[in-house]
Parts: structure tokens; C-alpha cells; sequence
């Protein structure tokens, strides 16, 4: 530091003194303690307690063990599973060449897509779930159109589109293809470009640049997009109610209904609580690769 | 010097335009086909995301109640029932009230942290940033489940029953990190030259704030302020389990959509509700584009 700077570094601390950091956090921390921390505790201590209209009341292991245990129960589970991983495989699908053409082909009209994925985020969610039944049921628009062409008898309308797993598939894909391709936008935009010129110059196809260059490069943002959408998925629960049918009932269904309908506040609170742990730690997995994918590059 | 010239126009433009026009047809397509690819891919994303949208707007003002393909005539009929249905006006009511608390507390508490994060260094600096991080990732099913067992469990139903003022409660905890996200991804681009600038000059620590921090912020505050209203509006999750019997506009739609659904009327506010969504985004989108950046750059840095 050089004996200019001396004073207006040691004003500007003085400055800073008065106004301590934990005295702008007060008010933040405050909110985030009693209606964000407290609230995910009271998951684990209400999980470990009896609290439905049978019981209320002593430690208990039991709502974990009815869950663990219960067939239906985990036949949901792997419903859920099924579902999550295969709008994750659709959206990355559609998202890496999306998040592909967004960084390098598409020009003038790079920032109003970026844009539009931006709004498709911003609408109501119900709004847009409630649209896509519009869309897809049996008096829907596609059977509809389908019907006038001919292709279609009227008296047997395609019903797979709308009340079964398709259906959420495609809305929860659209739910979530901000959160896929902007992570992945952003770290593809970050790559030397000398780096693609140089492979094409050594003779790299599309395909090996793909392959050896920009896909490995944007491993960060994939696994950040893991992160923002893979998790809530397993946590969904208007989608599934508004356009699944009964094959496709998923844990977030599970439980608002144990909450909402059984009453039964201890097994939902340890539905929630396991939901809650296992997102921790795949969230935790997933960050810890995307830094070592950094640190390799 | 003419020869010279020709090379040098050679070496500018190495493999390109000289060689198009004398190219096999096949070949020419062949080079297009990754274009054409591009193009087909976005158009159908966009379709998919957007289409269905489109036509609701579509549908909420033709005649027929029911989804047909030939349109039975132009009417705002169904936006005329619309104004007319007191339950729906008080949902939309409540919405925006709560939209509107929600994001003037998020705003002061939001820009508190952000400056406590980027103009500090203090112990626990990581572990505050990861805690204000943390509403950004927990799904909000499960901070609206936890709400609701936390309230019910601690009959705080007796001094402080389930309505909107919970629904106001909560939500503040998962929107005023998003408004820390995009505050602080603005402090960091100017971080605190301009600021010891204006303090050597002598400006006091007020002046400081009035005349550089603020002008440099107004754009991300403004943008802040538009995705804390519209997280708001939109989050179904908290205002289905922390609400009582208190509606919103998506529980509103919600429970229209397991009851016998009024259709039409669904459109009609469907199509209202998000054509001033999208306004509120191209506004939000011009003022974090507005100031220095070309690139958009703030925009994505800026996303949570």
C-alpha cells in the first residue's frame, strides 16, 4: 500500500466501524431464524414425535418405520423417482442443445430468448399447468385437431395425453427449463473460444468438439441445473394433482394429503424431513463435483 | 502490391464465401443443416413453453364454453363474468396485497444482506451468505409443509391463525433472498473504488450513499423489486398451506380446477394475469439491461 492510499483506507474503515456487518444482518437473520430455520427443525422434532388424531404426544421412531415399510408408500416413491429422472433426461435433452444454440449460434436473438425463458419462469405456474390440460386432454386441442384431420376416431380420443405420467412430464419439463438451461448457458458462454477453434483447426468433428470440449466444460453448470431442478422434483406436487392420474401420484401429493387430509402431522413432518435430508445430501454431492469439474479445468 | 492484396483477402476469409456460391447443392445444404436444426429446435421449445399460453388468450374471447377448433365469434363476455365474480376479485385482491408487503419488506431486508455480504469481511461471512443462499434451493413445498406443522404445532393458530398475514410471513422468508441475489450480483460489479473515491473527496457517509451507491443500484433495485412480486403472486406452495381459509389467486385457480371448472373465466383472468406478467418482465429486464452491460451478462449472474 502506498502512503497515499494510507489515509482515505484508514477514513474509509472508520467509516465502516460504526456500521457493523451484524447490524444490517439483524433483521435478515431475524426473518430467516424464526420462519425458515425454525420451521424445517420442527420437520425433525415433529418426524420423531406421535402427532395424528390418534396420538399426540412421546418420541417415536414409528413415522419413519410406516414409511419404510408401507408397499404403497414405496411404490410412490419409485413413481416419483421415475418421474423426476425422466423429465431430468427430457429437459437436458431439449436444455444442452438449447443452452448450445443460446451461446454460440444464436446471435442477435441470444438475449430475447434468454428473455423468453426468463417470462416462462415468471407466469403462474397453475396458470400454465391449467393450460397445458387445454392442450392436452381428451376434448383437447391436439385430439381435437386430430379428430378434423381425420386421424383420430371422435369416440376414442387419445387419453394417454392428459391423466397419466406424459402429461406431467411435459408440464414439469416446461416448469423447470429456465433453471436447466440458464446454469448451463452460463458456463458454456464462459469457454475459451480459442480452445473450439483450435480442435477445429487440429480437425475435431462437431461431434468430438462436442463431445471433448464443451460438454465437459459445462460440466459446472449441469450439475448446478442438477441442483435448481432435479431435487424439487421429487418434491412436486400442483402439477402432478392438476394433470396426473392415479399411476402417477408422487411423493409431494403424499404428503400435503397426510397433512392436509389424513392429519396425520408426524408422518408428514418425517416425509418432509427425509425429502429435506436426502436433498441435502444430493444437493452436497452435486456441488462438491461441480467444484472438483472446476478445479480440473 | 495488387498480388499482395489478393492474399491478404485470401487469408481473411480462409475457408468461406469465395467457395459458397460454386458449391454443390447437397454440400450447401449439408452446411445448413446445423442452422436449420437450431432454428427448428428453438421454434419448438418456444412453441411448447409458450403456445399453450397463447391460446388461452385466444380462447377467453370466443363465444363457445367449451375448447372447439372453429371459433364461434369475438366476445369479452367472459371478461365482463370475470369482474363480476366477487371470489376471484378477492383472490387477485389478496394476491397483489400480499405481493405488494412481501416485496417492500424483501426489499429493505434482501438489500441489507446483500451489503453486509459484499461490503464486509467478518467471521461467519460464508456460512451467512449460504444461510441466505439456502430459501433459493429448499423446494417451497417443504418450507410451506414445515410452516404449517411449525404454526399448528406451537398453536400459534390461537394468537396468530392461518391466513394472509402467515401467507405474508413466510413468503418474505423465501423472496428476500432473491432480492439479495440480484442486489448483491450488482454491488459486486462496482465493488468500492467509487465509493473511497467520493469518501477522499470528502463526502459524508449519506452523500455517499445518495449520489453513488444509489444511482449505480436503482436499476437492480427496480428489477428486484419486479421478481419479489412476481415470486410472490406466483408461490402456490406457501399460500396453499400457511393460507386457512384465505384465497389467493393460484389457490383460487387451483381449487376451480378440482371442482367443476368454470373455464371461460379461467381464461379470461388466466389471460389478464399473465399479460401483465409479461409486461413486468420486459420492464424488470430493461433495467438490469439498461446501465453498462451489453452482454446481459448481470441479468444471468443475477438469476438465482
Amino acid at each position: 500500500m502506498t502512503a497515499a492510499a494510507q489515509p482515505s483506507k484508514q477514513r474509509w474503515k472508520r467509516m465502516q466501524r460504526g456500521m457493523t456487518p451484524w447490524w444490517l444482518l439483524s433483521a435478515p437473520l431475524v426473518i430467516l431464524g424464526v420462519l425458515f430455520v425454525a420451521p424445517l427443525l420442527t420437520l425433525f422434532l415433529i418426524g420423531f414425535q406421535h402427532n395424528s388424531l390418534l396420538q399426540v404426544g412421546g418420541w417415536t421412531l414409528d413415522n419413519f418405520r410406516t414409511i419404510f415399510e408401507t408397499q404403497s408408500y414405496r411404490h410412490i416413491a419409485v413413481t416419483t423417482a421415475e418421474i423426476a429422472t425422466a423429465t431430468m433426461l427430457v429437459q437436458l435433452a431439449f436444455g444442452l442443445p438449447l443452452a448450445y444454440v443460446l451461446a454460440f449460434k444464436a446471435g442477435r436473438w441470444e438475449l430475447p430468448l434468454i428473455l423468453l425463458l426468463v417470462l416462462a419462469d415468471e407466469l403462474n405456474p397453475i396458470v400454465r399447468i391449467y393450460a397445458y390440460r387445454v392442450v392436452l386432454g381428451r376434448e383437447g386441442i391436439i385430439n381435437k385437431a386430430l379428430e378434423a384431420v381425420g386421424i383420430v376416431d371422435p369416440n376414442h380420443p387419445i387419453s394417454w395425453l392428459l391423466f397419466d405420467n406424459f402429461a406431467v412430464v411435459v408440464v414439469l419439463s416446461t416448469s423447470y427449463i429456465t433453471y436447466t438451461v440458464i446454469p448451463i448457458y452460463a458456463s458454456m458462454k464462459a469457454i475459451d473460444h480459442s480452445l473450439i477453434e483450435a480442435a477445429t483447426d487440429l480437425g475435431a468433428g462437431w461431434l468430438r468438439r462436442a463431445w471433448k470440449i464443451i460438454l465437459p466444460l459445462s460440466a459446472p453448470g449441469i450439475f448446478i441445473a442438477i441442483i435448481l431442478v432435479y431435487i424439487p422434483l421429487y418434491t412436486e406436487f400442483a402439477t402432478p394433482t392438476l394433470v396426473g392420474g392415479t399411476g402417477s401420484y408422487m411423493l409431494g401429493q403424499l404428503n400435503a394429503e397426510l397433512i392436509t387430509e389424513t392429519g396425520d402431522l408426524g408422518q408428514g413432518a418425517a416425509l418432509s424431513a427425509l425429502l429435506l435430508a436426502a436433498s441435502g445430501v444430493l444437493a452436497a454431492v452435486a456441488y462438491y463435483l461441480s467444484r472438483l469439474n472446476r478445479l480440473d479445468t | 502490391m495488387a498480388g499482395r492484396q489478393e492474399r491478404l483477402t485470401l487469408a481473411d476469409h480462409p475457408r468461406e464465401s469465395p467457395q459458397v456460391a460454386t458449391m454443390p447443392a447437397r454440400v450447401r445444404l449439408q452446411r445448413m443443416l446445423p442452422s436449420i436444426a437450431s432454428v427448428a429446435l428453438v421454434v419448438f421449445v418456444m412453441l411448447v413453453l409458450f403456445g399453450p399460453i397463447v391460446l388461452l388468450a385466444v380462447l377467453s374471447f370466443d363465444k363457445a364454453t367449451i375448447i372447439a377448433l372453429d371459433w364461434q365469434g369475438f366476445t369479452t363476455q367472459w371478461y365482463r363474468e370475470m369482474w363480476a365474480n366477487t371470489n376471484l376479485r378477492a383472490a387477485v385482491l389478496n394476491s397483489v396485497v400480499v405481493a405488494a408487503i412481501v416485496t417492500v419488506i424483501s426489499m429493505v431486508a434482501g438489500t441489507m444482506a446483500a451489503f453486509a455480504i459484499t461490503r464486509f469481511r467478518f467471521h461467519g461471512r460464508a456460512a451467512v451468505a449460504g444461510l441466505v443462499g439456502a430459501p433459493l434451493v429448499v423446494p417451497w413445498l417443504m418450507i410451506g409443509v414445515g410452516a404449517a406443522i411449525f404454526f399448528f404445532h406451537y398453536n400459534v393458530p390461537g394468537l396468530f391463525p392461518l391466513s394472509l398475514l402467515s401467507v405474508t410471513a413466510v413468503q418474505v422468508a423465501c423472496t428476500f433472498p432473491l432480492v439479495t441475489a440480484v442486489v448483491a450480483a450488482r454491488l459486486a460489479r462496482f465493488e468500492g473504488v467509487q465509493e473511497e473515491a467520493a469518501i477522499d473527496l470528502g463526502a459524508s457517509r449519506l452523500q455517499v450513499l445518495r449520489h453513488i451507491i444509489l444511482p449505480q443500484l436503482t436499476p437492480a433495485l427496480g428489477a428486484a423489486a419486479i421478481f419479489a412480486f412476481s415470486w410472490s403472486f406466483n408461490n402456490f406452495e406457501i399460500d396453499f398451506f400457511v393460507g386457512g381459509y384465505d384465497q389467493t389467486f393460484p389457490v383460487w385457480v387451483y381449487s376451480e380446477l378440482r371442482r367443476a371448472p368454470n373455464l371461460p373465466i379461467i381464461n379470461a383472468s388466466s389471460t389478464l394475469i399473465s399479460f401483465v406478467q409479461v409486461l413486468m418482465v420486459v420492464v424488470a429486464w430493461r433495467l438490469l439491461r439498461g446501465q453498462d452491460d451489453e452482454d446481459g451478462s448481470s441479468v444471468v449472474d443475477a438469476l438465482p
